[in-house]
């Protein structure tokens, strides 16, 4: 039988064990495909060189996509080898070289990789106008582009493929040559182990893991109120939350189910025969794996959540910032000019005209320390904003509301009531500010920081303050579209009629720009997150099937004994559960934990994007759970 | 069939043939064996290879399906049940020890002579008494909690043999239990299978090649080419000298293994 014979028949016949490792690196490389296109595509392009944020953001991505798929391949190509070594021993027995051996599966591997490459570029071809058309959604562009068949990508994907080829390949020449026929014969013989009886020191590690995660979490909840150790601190908690994620992988869960086993005094029973028994055999092997499980999980779900909380609260958070479409500081003319030419355009609108006080005073602090410098403040009437439609609590008479959306970034002591003192005629030059809004009540891009009065009070406080360099009278021209399908036309006419060295810009603008922004992060971290999940999942898949084989003869002595495939079910459904679970869960915790730091970033609630992206991950984590067990019966019902 | 069974029949053969592969160009393996064991019997099975002694001994135990004839296990006919109805029968009646042990090696000695008893309602007191009793007769109370890894081929099949026991079958099937054991370990352990019929009144059906082992049997049937060709009783014979009626059947018969 010539070489080449001899490769297409074993390749046939472990055809059952490649397919998914051969869909996974199909969809790895068309992913990657994609990404290239997009990478090169015009349109992108010239995005791209307007912004450093997007050259930077796919950059960082394409380096992350390309190590994930080495790394995962890798994995994938170590499992198959370790599952083959009894074949790899029988060569040698009969006399072939390691060469040969190596060889052979080097020849295997390439084919089943150039195949994966074909069919992996076509379906990224395929599928690549949609992702185009899926992220010009999310930007907001609606350019439209055509089908361009980047040979940039091409070169690229092929440029990548070779680096795998030749990682993979170096791997197998390592791995025939390292390995004696002994360990070849034995390596999928591993029954010889048994369950170490755990030490105090075994329960002391345990409590370890637990104490080294608890504490990260701490450290966690306390980064933000450090911003000035950021760095340090963020090293420490992923330090101390891997390194306790490991423990508890290595040590506590086998810990435990050691005492809960122990408890059972030897009637184990045949569902925990089945879950705990092999769990705890395995547990100190898959640390490493469950740990990198884990900790991905984490960062993809953290990653995914807020880049979907960030692209979800955009509209929200430019409201916030921006409570008007339009305004203008003491600009009638303009504001005239604009309003009749939004009515040319017959774009509807609502304008009103605002009052305002800018007036320079201080924050009266308790601590002398902090700077006390003075500040510029506009004053505002809730009357008058509730007429222009805001949805403002006017406040008593004497006092004032502060509005703000930064301030939980700038770390400003947030105890109210404050004080603000300024210069005015009379004695009472103190104003007390009684609570805080997080939200802005006039455009951010106006001068002062906004307090928010009742109008009598307003009126009083004209009156009293001094009219000198301090202080000065303002009006402001706010305006309301009516009709947002024409954002776009109405947004031109401000902008070109308002003095661009002012820096004004409008809502619609502000909005567009985050859009894009925030559009682009989604995607790439969407792209990322899907291969994440892809990885991991078939990482444990792989494993949980080697473990089906090696178990195969459990099972077979099971149905002897008399158990019926559904018992058996029912104690490897429970072993898959902890298998997929355990990570996913102190995934998800994680996540939450580093949501909690990330919750900064953004003024409104994070909830439902949260809620959304981790149901969505858990949900495709799950199918992998569901295949795997369905993997398991197959095993099960044939045993016998 | 109609057949009034004494109430000490625990395991009717009757017209058993199997056959593999398919129509046309079948082998039949096994050509109309009739069979009756009764309680309390220990019968060995023997025969040249590729006689159908593992075959008749997987069909009677419910592991293989016959491909005509009839087998009763009590009062079931298990040739047409379902593969549900089976498991329920192999859980109930029939105990397993096998050449090669077929022990979990992820459980300890006491958790895998307990799995089978663990989907019935028995409480925990009552299978620790029975663990006790029966460990006690193996001499394996030591090596309660250790793991098969760390144990002698012996005491594996020991611990086999106690999983076989500790839900007191109808039934108990052995394929070549000492066919992986040293001599001693071989004898030791027949001796425990002995007392265990003597004392217990435990059934035990023994596919065998080794003449020792079947010595200890009351009974041996010996097959050749898918039939019985002979029968030989035990009797009040000593077992020595049966051991020696077993040797000359076997010349008989040819192909000493």
């Amino acid at each position: 039988m010539t070489t080449q014979k001899l490769v297409m028949r074993s390749m046939r016949k472990n055809i059952k064990m490649y397919y998914l490792y051969f869909f996974a690196m199909i969809f790895s490389i068309s992913l990657y495909f994609i990404f290239s296109t997009l990478q090169n595509d015009p349109t992108i392009v010239n995005m791209i060189r307007a912004s450093m944020h997007f050259s930077t953001a796919f950059l960082v991505a394409g380096i992350l996509l390309i190590l994930i798929t080495i790394v995962f391949t890798m994995y994938a190509t170590s499992i198959f080898i370790r599952r083959r070594s009894q074949e790899i021993g029988l060569y040698q027995l009969i006399g072939l070289s390691k060469a040969w051996v190596a060889r052979v599966l080097i020849l295997e591997h390439i084919i089943l990789g150039l195949g994966a490459l074909l069919i992996g570029m076509l379906v990224g071809a395929l599928l690549s106008r949609l992702f185009i058309l899926l992220f010009m959604n999310l930007i907001g562009l609606e350019t439209m582009i055509g089908l361009t068949f980047s040979s940039q990508a091409v070169i690229q994907t092929i440029a990548v493929f070779t680096c795998l080829i030749a990682v993979t390949s170096l791997q197998i020449i390592l791995t025939v040559y390292r390995s004696t026929l002994l360990q070849l014969f034995q390596a999928n013989n591993q029954n010889d182990y048994f369950v170490k009886r755990p030490r105090i020191i075994s329960g002391i590690l345990g409590l370890a893991g637990l104490s080294l995660i608890g504490f990260g979490y701490y450290v966690s909840t306390m980064i933000v109120d450090h911003a000035d150790l950021l760095l340090f601190l963020m090293l420490l908690v992923l330090a101390s939350t891997i390194l306790g994620t490991f423990l508890v992988f290595h040590t506590t869960i086998s810990w435990i189910l050691y005492v809960f086993r122990k408890k059972q005094n030897g009637n184990l029973g045949l569902y925990n025969s089945l879950s705990v028994a092999p769990l705890m055999h395995r547990m100190k092997g898959h640390a490493n794996s469950l740990t990198l499980i884990t900790v991905l999980s984490a960062m993809t779900i953290t990653m995914i959540s807020l880049s979907y909380s960030l692209y979800y609260s955009t509209e929200n958070d430019v409201r916030l910032e921006m409570p008007f479409d339009f305004a203008v500081e003491n600009m009638q003319e303009e504001a005239s000019i604009i309003s009749s030419k939004l009515e040319e355009e017959q774009i509807e609108f609502e304008h009103f005209q605002l009052d305002a006080i800018r007036f320079y005073g201080a924050w009266v602090e308790q601590e002398s320390n902090v700077d006390n410098r003075h500040r510029a403040f506009m004053l505002f009437s809730a009357e008058q904003m509730a007429q222009a439609g805001l949805d403002v609590e006017t406040p008593q008479y004497g006092e004032a509301i502060y509005h703000n959306t930064r301030t939980s970034i700038e770390g400003m002591e947030i105890s109210f009531p404050k004080y603000v003192q300024y210069a005015s005629n009379d004695e009472v030059n103190r104003l007390i500010v009684s609570s805080f809004r997080l939200e802005n009540v006039m455009n951010y891009r106006f001068h002062g920081e906004q307090l928010l009065v009742a109008d009598e009070t307003f009126h009083k406080m004209r009156e009293s303050i001094q009219e000198s360099e301090h202080s000065e009278y303002l009006t402001f021209d706010v305006f309301h579209l009516l009709d947002t399908e024409k954002s776009d036309a109405a947004s031109d006419i401000f902008l070109t009629n308002v003095d661009s060295d002012q820096y004004i810009t409008d809502f619609y603008s502000a909005y567009e720009g985050s859009r894009q922004t925030y559009g682009l992060l989604i995607f790439i971290a969407g792209i990322l997150g899907f291969v994440f999940i892809l990885s991991t999942g078939s990482i444990l898949y792989f494993k949980q099937m080697t473990e089906a084989e090696q178990e195969k003869k459990h099972y077979r002595t099971l149905r002897q004994l008399g158990f019926q495939v559904n018992d058996i079910m029912k104690g490897i459904i429970r072993k898959q559960l902890f298998v997929y679970l355990i990570p996913l869960g102190i995934g998800l915790i994680h996540a939450a934990f580093a949501l909690n730091v990330g919750s900064v970033l953004i003024v409104a609630s994070m909830l439902t994007p949260i809620i959304i992206s981790m149901a969505a991950y858990i949900v495709i984590y799950l199918m992998f759970t569901v295949v795997t067990i369905r993997y398991y019966r197959s095993i099960v019902t044939n045993a016998l | 069939m109609k057949n009034k069974k004494t109430p000490k029949t625990v395991l009717i053969a009757e017209g058993l043939r199997k056959s593999y592969g398919l129509k046309g160009n079948a082998q039949q393996v096994l050509k109309g064996i009739d069979l009756r064991v009764i309680e309390g019997e220990f019968v060995g099975i023997m025969g040249p290879s590729g006689s159908g002694k593992t075959t008749l001994l997987n069909t009677l135990a419910t592991i293989d399906r016959s491909t005509d004839g009839q087998i009763f296990i009590k009062e079931h006919e298990i040739s047409k049940m379902k593969d549900n109805q089976l498991s329920s029968i192999r859980r109930k009646h029939l105990g397993f020890i096998f050449q090669d042990y077929n022990l979990l090696d992820t459980l300890t000695v006491k958790e895998n002579i307990l799995l089978p008893i663990s989907l019935t309602k028995i409480s925990k007191n009552q299978a620790e008494t029975e663990f006790h009793a029966i460990a006690e007769i193996l001499d394996i109370k030591e090596l309660a909690n250790k793991y098969p890894a760390e144990i002698s081929g012996g005491e594996k099949q020991r611990t086999s043999a106690a999983r076989a026991l500790i839900h007191s079958p109808s039934i108990v099937f052995a394929d070549e239990p000492t066919g992986a054991l040293d001599s001693k370990a071989a004898s030791n352990l027949l001796e425990n299978l002995h007392e265990i019929n003597q004392e217990r009144q435990v059934t035990i059906v023994m596919v065998t090649h080794d003449p020792l082992a079947s010595s200890y049997c009351k009974r041996v049937i010996f097959l050749k080419d898918g039939r019985i060709f002979s029968e030989l009783y035990r009797g009040e014979k000593t077992r020595e000298s049966f051991f020696k009626d077993i040797l000359d059947m076997q010349a008989v018969l040819g192909g000493g293994d």
